[in-house]
């Protein structure tokens, strides 16, 4: 995995639900091919400068491999990034883009035989849907059932995309809608109305109980919808191993409830060490970047995971930990731009 | 030198050590059937089977996912549980009451305190998982917790099993029958395999196929065979079917694969059938049936029973006449292909012992029983555990 930048030609750019969400398709070349082959779930971080300020931004790739690279850009309101892909970019543009990377990602086996439950919601949908083509493509003896949460039909990503996937693979993927803000004036109902919460798991889950038994859940959807729909998953007895989850959308909320200390801390990064100092209530990779190494980092939120790296000795604070899953903290895997240091010493790698 | 019987001694029939390696290379190392998908209908019922060396149990969590381990308690080693039930939330030991949720999580120990006053970590002492998986309405189960996918061992034999589907048919509960014959497993496997015997033992029970047009063959270890319909019984296929159709009318036949080890198949228009060998001793087997037939109403059975009750009537009889057969129980003259079958069996275990056997050459319609023995020997060959 390199988190160099290069530069990839837009081929197509589309607007979708309304202009509402921007679908970018970018050319790779040759000599990138290898460099940018990703795993359903994996996203890409884009580097902008708009108004002469870097952003950074990362976006799931929308496409299962072996498709053409494309992501998804939901608009936020006032967002700078999302606005600025939907209105002043264009097809044959040059943007500069990050190969892609992440850890929530679903593998498929040719000759794997497994159940996936996907719960999503909002713009959560984008890696799922790469995950949920992957399996129909490349998992050929496995099904999958997506539980799909959204305010209204028209607000509802890939809709049509996925009414075709339904129709091209009976009995192996089935769809349900549930939908928070019914609209009067369609006939459409969809399977359940409100939101993807305990009841409605509960039902999907005795609807279509598993036949192949190696069963994996995959939930991405924003704000609690994830901790939310873990817990509704745990009642029903799932092994949390088989609970795969990644934060999406609105960016959860920060522990900013411990400040962090004054550090030194021994940094080896593409196997150099370096020793330097980190301020209080400074972050390992604003410490990083303050000394000019040039570590990874993408979204500086913590939601990517590009900046990750283990802590060997001494301790940090995290203020978000959303990118990690539990056995990630576990090998003590942190988030260096989530990272206040919490003891005076540390020693910190990168893999 | 050792006497053979085909590729293998004939010893791998009679010896006591030829089972016990066959327990732990083939019947250890293999997916096992475990019953049918309907045996474990709801969260917290269980069933047990043996595979192999290893007694295994299937639960099902509230999640509707099945879950596997080897049945026995970390303890010291207690059977936890009987062979079918149900539980609420948790597995207790009946020797010293340890108990273990669904996952298999060591939850209580009683007087934990007392007895271990140097503390005991139950998170080490969970249930040891095994694999547990479903295909064709039938549960199979795998003493490794992580053995290759059925899609990897059933995948390529699938298309050869005919359109039926299994899961969607009904079990005929007094067709549900269990009896020991007294012959080493193999010998009922290559009977039922055995294409040359259709025509000869069988030449009064089951000729409404047309076993000189069967199609047989083998994918890996799992041998299929198809037949079409004998022109006598196809010329009114609809009416003589003796009940309703399970499959696609522009399907006919019989299906009958061996899959690997011992799962017989038995499938044709109108029913679904299971016949699961399981060795006992090396001359003593056991037979398991199950049949499954169309989820129609009895009406629907009692008409199509009535359209070919005429064809039925003066089907089949004994294969040898009332004159010929040795008493009224005689199994050749009962008009029963599996009283044939298991005579033929037992029959033929009985000269494995005696020094004047010398077996004869395989016919063409034998090819299958060789080529048996030659999967029992690539899993014999194999470096067991
Ligand atoms: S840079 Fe994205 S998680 Fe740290
Ligand atoms: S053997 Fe099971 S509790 Fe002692
Ligand atoms: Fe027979």
């Amino acid at each position: 995995m390199t988190h160099n930048f290069h530069k990839l030609t837009i081929a197509e750019l589309q607007p979708e639900i309304d202009g509402a969400a921007t679908t970018v398709v970018f050319d790779v070349p040759q000599h990138l091919a290898e460099a940018f082959r990703w795993q359903a779930g994996q996203h890409l971080t884009l580097r902008l400068l708009i108004g002469g300020v870097e952003h950074r931004r990362s976006y799931t790739i929308s496409n299962p491999p072996g498709a053409r690279l494309r992501i998804t850009v939901k608009r936020v309101k006032k967002g700078v990034v999302s606005n600025h892909i939907g209105d002043m970019m264009a097809k044959g543009d040059s943007v500069e883009v990050m190969p892609p990377f992440g850890g929530f990602l679903l593998t498929p086996g040719p000759l794997a035989r497994r159940t996936h439950f996907f719960f999503g919601a909002g713009s959560g949908i984008t890696p799922l849907f790469a995950m949920i083509n992957t399996v129909l493509k490349d998992e050929p003896h496995s099904v999958a059932h997506l539980i799909y949460g959204n305010a209204t039909a028209k607000s509802t990503l890939f809709k049509d995309e996925l009414d075709a996937l339904e129709h091209e693979y009976p009995g192996r993927f089935s769809l349900r809608h549930v939908q928070s803000a019914l609209s009067m004036w369609s006939w459409y109902r969809p399977w359940r109305k409100g939101r993807v919460d305990a009841d409605v798991i509960q039902a999907a889950l005795s609807e279509v109980p598993p036949i192949a038994q190696d069963v994996q859940y995959w939930i991405c959807g924003p704000g609690s919808m994830n901790a939310d729909v873990k817990a509704a998953l745990m009642a029903q007895d799932v092994p949390t191993d088989r609970i795969h989850m990644e934060n999406f959308g609105g960016i959860t909320e920060q522990d900013t409830s411990v400040e962090g200390c004054s550090a030194t801390a021994q940094i080896t990064l593409n196997g150099t060490t370096h020793q330097l100092p980190i301020a209080a209530g400074q972050t390992l990779l604003e410490a990083m970047r303050a000394a000019e190494l040039s570590p990874p980092f993408s979204c500086q939120s913590g939601v990517c995971g590009a900046c990750r790296a283990v802590v060997t000795n001494g301790e940090v604070h995290m203020r978000n930990r959303a990118a990690l899953e539990d056995s990630d903290i576990a090998r003590g895997e942190v988030l260096t731009c989530q990272s206040v240091p919490i003891v005076n010493e540390l020693k910190v790698q990168f893999t | 030198m050792e006497k053979m019987y085909h590729n293998l001694p004939v010893e791998a029939y009679t010896s006591q050590d030829w089972f016990d390696r066959e327990q732990r290379q083939i019947f250890s190392r293999t997916w096992r059937y475990a019953g049918l998908a309907e045996d474990v209908p709801e969260p917290g019922h269980y069933i047990s089977v043996q595979a192999g060396l290893n007694n295994i149990f299937i639960v099902m969590g509230r999640d509707h996912r099945l879950r596997a381990f080897h049945n026995i308690c970390r303890h010291r080693g207690t059977q936890l549980i009987r062979a079918v039930g149900k539980t609420q939330k948790a597995l207790t030991c009946p020797y010293h009451d340890w108990t273990y949720d669904l996952e298999g999580n060591l939850i209580s120990v009683p007087d934990e305190a007392t007895e271990y006053p140097d503390g005991i970590d139950k998170k080490c002492l969970g249930l040891k998982p095994a694999a547990v998986d479903i295909w064709r309405g039938m549960i199979f189960v795998h003493p490794d917790p992580n053995p290759p996918s059925l899609a990897a061992w059933f995948g390529e034999v699938d298309a050869h099993l005919g359109p039926h589907k299994p899961e969607e048919l009904l079990e005929y509960p007094e067709a549900r029958n269990s009896y020991e014959i007294k012959a080493n497993w193999k010998i009922v496997v290559e009977n039922y395999i055995d294409v040359y015997h259709l025509r000869h033992l069988h030449s009064n029970t089951l000729h409404m196929y047309d076993h000189a047009r069967a199609e047989y063959g083998w994918k890996g270890p799992h041998y299929h065979f198809w037949e079409p319909p004998s022109a006598d019984y196809g010329k009114d296929l609809e009416q003589n079917l003796p009940t309703p159709r399970v499959i696609p009318a522009l399907h006919v036949g019989a299906w009958v694969p061996m899959l690997f080890p011992g799962l017989g198949l038995g499938a044709s228009e109108d029913s679904w059938n299971l016949f699961v060998i399981t060795p006992l001793a090396p001359d003593l087997t056991r037979i398991e049936n199950r049949t499954k037939l169309a989820n129609a109403s009895s009406w629907e059975f009692s008409k199509q029973g009535m359209r070919s009750s005429r064809f039925w009537a003066d089907f089949g009889g004994g294969k040898y006449a009332e004159h010929d057969a040795r008493d009224a129980d005689d199994p050749m003259a009962s008009g029963d292909f599996t009283a044939e079958d298991i005579y033929a069996c037992e029959q033929q275990q009985k000269s494995l012992h005696s020094p004047y056997l010398e077996i004869g050459p395989a016919a063409t319609g034998e090819s299958p029983i060789t080529r048996h023995q030659q999967a029992i020997l690539d899993f014999m060959g194999e470096p067991g555990e």
